[in-house]
């Protein structure tokens, strides 16, 4: 060939590597590069809504959120933030130190805004966005962050927020979260999370290669989250919390004719701004302090109901029709079940089921529960709604437990004896019961024969769920055991032998249960359950005081809450 | 006949318009005066560049035969002038101030370096067609012409520009395997000069050698050397098949693509009129290439064919080499491409080179 030829055939080859290099990177790549192109020039100024508050029945606020500001740098030139930083720090006040620390925590990419600093107060932000006029890289975002104008109030109820965690990371990712997000840890603010949470909008911009603010090409507008309405009663919730005043326990009130939750009281409890104000050594404190402040006592843990369980025992023998009204035993303080001797806690002689309800003898229940059967006790339990999960709405919610001669059978190979019979009859043993299922069990009564389920979420999004909730299930006793034991209940109060005698005289005829739990370790667990007023009942109440002593510490406690309640103008 | 004159006049008129409208489009959202002016300045150099092929495809190229020692010592005297008087541009000596512009006089010693090229190695006569290198043995056949080139060369190297010395250097071997100089000749030439390489690398310029390393791998100096190879390539892919549209190339136009309306004016076309605008400059550029080897081999007068292998060799050379470093697949030399970087002289040149093109076509006949 000649070379001239060659040559001409080396510059078809030169163009052809040409367009083989425009084919790679245009048709091949291109989506690739366009993105690249994108990120060089598009930055997202993210713009948070508010996450939705949380209401009481009356609508209440009892958490909303407050804007804060945060400052942020585009650190387009790395050389420049240390001046800009400087800046930064003389208008605001903050040490210049934290703020590079923070630019060095944060910083991820170029094209990324960094926070420098969050949370400061509206007068540095406006003296910073001033400042921004000389330093266009400074970004003043205005943030919503939680806040709590009561504190600790219902902070079982409504739980936390935090930046999301790895697990629920995982868990989540798929519905749209992401790292650093924040969500809710516990109560509502977790169970409801997905409605709570805001979306975020914000504005996409264009820059040059300094970073300069160029022009905007589109605003997605932040939506705030959607507003929760509680069933809860701002006022008699603070009453309930009043009352605890720093002993461990909890109390819950509930509606008895719809299962509405209208206080839940727990203490030790924690105060969720510090999760917002990042107080890590506070929180940390939380996490280590023995008394677990951050457990929802009310529904998360389980205590032995003691007496409490005596309402379930009486039911069973009055339905078995092994027990009737006039049915009465001797209690000398003690009695023979075997081999073994079970005492009563005080000698009170000749006791029918109205007496031994008021009283609190444990020698009628030994008995009456040796007649009904333990399997019997346990199906009546249940029956009332205790020994599982009650469905209730709030996480961790723990089921509780009855124990029975086929539990004991199949899970511990064991017999099962009339000793542990006479043991569950005054709810001793394995028997264990979280405070909302002792107010739920005692509803029943309250209400003539109807199970509740409990719920404390009244509306999301102005939305009335009450009319989705479950119905009340219908137990069918019979009409004359609710009495009898209603009467005994009474008498509980109105018998000046009664244990929660210190209960009448209020101006309101109340009726209740105590209960002196006995644990392996410390001192008893107290125990109130009744509700009031008798006649027409509104509201079931549960103390429960953790090793809180004798039943009778719970009835005062109850007492105040009564009390305060009737002064109130609430009943 | 008439035909080439035309074709090539269209073709350069396109490609240059296709560059006014990318220096405007590269600087249509940046501030400042003198940035809203190039691409009026560019015009008008087109404009001149246009007077100069019309003026020159009317002269005989013959007189460069004549002229050829005085425009080789021009050049050698203008390289020299930049040494001595040259503004300091980019890190680089490479311009000369005259009244209200700057002249870079290694674009002319192309030009010059090609005209005494094909002088040296053709004969006097017309009607004698036959190259003289036929008769020349190893010194007069390489080792001299390679000397009058090396000066030049030298120089441009040196102020520095290594693209422009390199061009040189690529378009004198092209030239010397035209001219029928035995294979064994230009492969010691090759030899001799690719084996103190490694040598010379000492001698180049921290930058060039940071360059070279980038080509090998861009993302060693993502913010430093790297940044432009990576911000063209971007701006080039961004385009995708249709490109951005126009004035809607963000690269160029928000100063992530630095020399966008010099040296990667080719990233700033692409972006906005991506693969298939691309594909179509690309064409047209070919088309006046093959036009300028039509119009050699079809001229009998050594001189003139080899004078028209050259210019179009030079454009090529040119076109290819700044279309690839804007594509990553050759290292940063600062290069022009022909007819679109803003710059008088690159203009100017070309519009001459073409002129000279033409008239060599028209010329021929008249023999």
């Amino acid at each position: 060939m000649e070379r001239k030829n060659i040559l001409s055939f080396t510059i078809i080859l030169m163009f052809g590597v040409l367009i083989a290099g425009l084919i790679n990177l245009d048709l091949f790549h291109g989506a690739r590069f366009r993105r690249l192109s994108d990120s060089n020039c598009i930055r997202l100024i993210a713009q948070s809504g508010a996450r939705g508050n949380i209401l009481d029945r009356n609508g209440n606020i009892i958490v909303d959120s407050k804007i804060s500001y945060d400052v942020l740098i585009l650190p387009q030139e790395l050389s420049q933030i240390d001046r800009i930083l400087e800046g930064v720090s003389r208008k605001s006040g903050i040490e210049l130190n934290e703020l590079k620390t923070a630019f060095r925590k944060n910083y991820f990419s170029s094209s990324i805004p960094v926070t420098v600093a969050s949370n400061i107060d509206l007068k540095k932000a406006i003296q910073l966005g001033e400042y921004k006029l000389e330093e266009p890289s400074i970004i003043i975002q205005p943030r919503p962050l939680r806040h709590y104008p009561y504190g600790a109030l219902a902070s079982h109820v409504i739980g936390y927020v935090n930046e999301i965690d790895r697990w629920r990371l995982t868990k989540l990712e798929d519905y749209g979260y992401k790292t650093k997000d924040i969500v809710g840890f516990g109560g509502v603010e977790e169970k409801y999370d997905y409605y709570l949470r805001q979306e975020e909008g914000g504005l996409s911009v264009e820059v040059n290669h300094r970073g300069k603010f160029m022009r905007v090409l589109g605003f997605e507008p932040p939506r705030n989250g959607k507003d929760i309405q509680l069933t809860l009663d701002l006022q008699i919730q603070k009453i309930a919390e009043d009352s605890l005043s720093g002993r461990k326990g909890s109390i819950v009130l509930m509606d008895p004719q719809s299962g509405e939750v209208l206080a839940l009281a727990n203490y030790p409890n924690f105060n969720p701004a510090v999760f917002v104000n990042k107080r890590t050594r506070l929180i940390a404190g939380l996490f280590n302090n023995p008394d677990s402040p951050l457990i929802n006592r009310a529904i998360s843990s389980s205590y032995p109901p003691a007496s409490v369980f005596k309402v379930a025992v009486a039911s069973a023998g009055l339905e078995l029709k092994k027990i009737n009204l006039s049915t009465g035993f001797l209690c000398r303080g003690y009695t023979m079940v075997g081999a073994r001797k079970f005492s009563c806690w005080d000698v009170h002689g000749g006791q029918d089921i109205i007496s031994a309800i008021a009283h609190s003898c444990d020698i009628f229940f030994y008995k009456t529960g040796l007649l009904a059967g333990a399997q019997n006790i346990h199906d009546y339990a249940l029956k009332l709604g205790l020994g599982r999960s009650l469905g209730f709405e709030l996480p961790y919610e723990t089921g509780g437990f009855v124990p029975s001669p086929l539990w004991r059978k199949m899970d511990k190979f064991r017999k099962w004896f009339d000793g542990d019979t006479a043991n569950l009859s005054i709810g001793q043993g394995d028997c264990l019961v979280t405070p909302l299922q002792a107010a739920n069990m005692m509803a029943v009564f309250a209400n003539g024969g109807y199970l509740p389920s409990p719920y404390i979420i009244k509306a999301v999004d102005a939305l009335d769920l009450s009319a989705k909730k479950k119905k009340m299930s219908r137990v069918a006793f019979r009409k004359s055991t609710f009495e009898i034991i209603c009467r005994g209940l009474r008498a509980v109060v109105s018998d000046p032998r009664g244990t929660g005698n210190v209960l009448s005289g209020l101006g309101v005829a109340v009726a209740g249960k105590t209960g002196t739990a006995q644990v392996s370790r410390g001192a008893t667990h107290a125990w109130f359950v009744g509700f009031f007023p008798y006649d027409k009942p509104k509201y079931v109440i549960c103390v429960l005081l953790e090793n809180g002593g004798p039943g009778h510490a719970a009835t005062v406690i109850a007492r105040q809450v009564i009390e305060a309640m009737i002064k109130q103008g609430l009943i | 006949m008439r035909n080439s004159f035309l074709r090539i006049l269209v073709l350069a008129l396109i490609i240059s318009s296709l560059g006014v409208l990318s220096i405007y489009s590269s600087t249509y959202q940046k501030e400042g005066t003198p940035w809203q002016d190039i691409h009026k300045r560019q015009m008008l150099w087109v404009v001149i560049g246009l007077a100069c092929f019309f003026i020159i495809s009317q002269l005989n190229y013959r007189r460069l035969w004549d002229a050829n020692y005085f425009i080789y010592g021009a050049a050698i005297f203008f390289l020299f002038l930049v040494f001595a008087l040259g503004i300091i541009r980019l890190g680089a000596q490479r311009w000369l101030r005259f009244a209200w512009f700057n002249f870079q006089p290694s674009e002319f010693a192309k030009l010059a370096v090609i005209i005494f090229m094909a002088r040296y190695f053709s004969r006097k006569s017309v009607d004698d067609t036959s190259l003289l290198s036929g008769k020349f043995g190893i010194f007069r056949g390489i080792i001299l012409p390679f000397i009058f080139v090396a000066v030049p060369m030298f120089l441009i190297i040196e102020q520095p520009d290594l693209g422009s010395g390199l061009m040189l250097l690529l378009v004198f071997v092209f030239l010397l395997y035209l001219t029928n100089v035995r294979l064994k000749y230009i492969f010691t030439l090759i030899f001799i000069l690719i084996l103190p390489l490694p040598f010379f690398w000492h001698f180049l310029r921290d930058y060039q050698k940071q360059r070279l390393l980038v080509f090998l791998n861009p993302n060693i100096d993502p913010l430093g050397a790297g940044y432009t190879v990576i911000q063209s390539r971007i701006a080039i892919g961004s385009g995708g098949l249709f490109g951005r549209g126009w004035l809607s190339g963000t690269q160029s136009q928000l100063y992530f693509l630095p020399e966008s309306h010099t040296d990667f004016i080719f990233a700033t076309f692409s972006e906005q009129w991506g693969f298939l605008g691309s594909g179509l400059l690309l064409f047209m550029y070919y088309l006046i290439i093959r036009q300028g080897f039509i119009i050699a081999q079809r001229t009998q007068d050594s001189f003139g064919r080899l004078l028209a292998y050259g210019i179009s060799l030079l454009l090529a050379l040119q076109v290819f080499i700044n279309i690839a470093m804007n594509m990553g697949l050759a290292p940063v030399v600062g290069l022009p491409l022909p007819l679109m970087s803003y710059g008088g002289s690159s203009i100017l040149v070309t519009f001459i080179a073409l002129g000279i093109l033409v008239n060599i076509d028209r010329t021929r006949s008249v023999f």
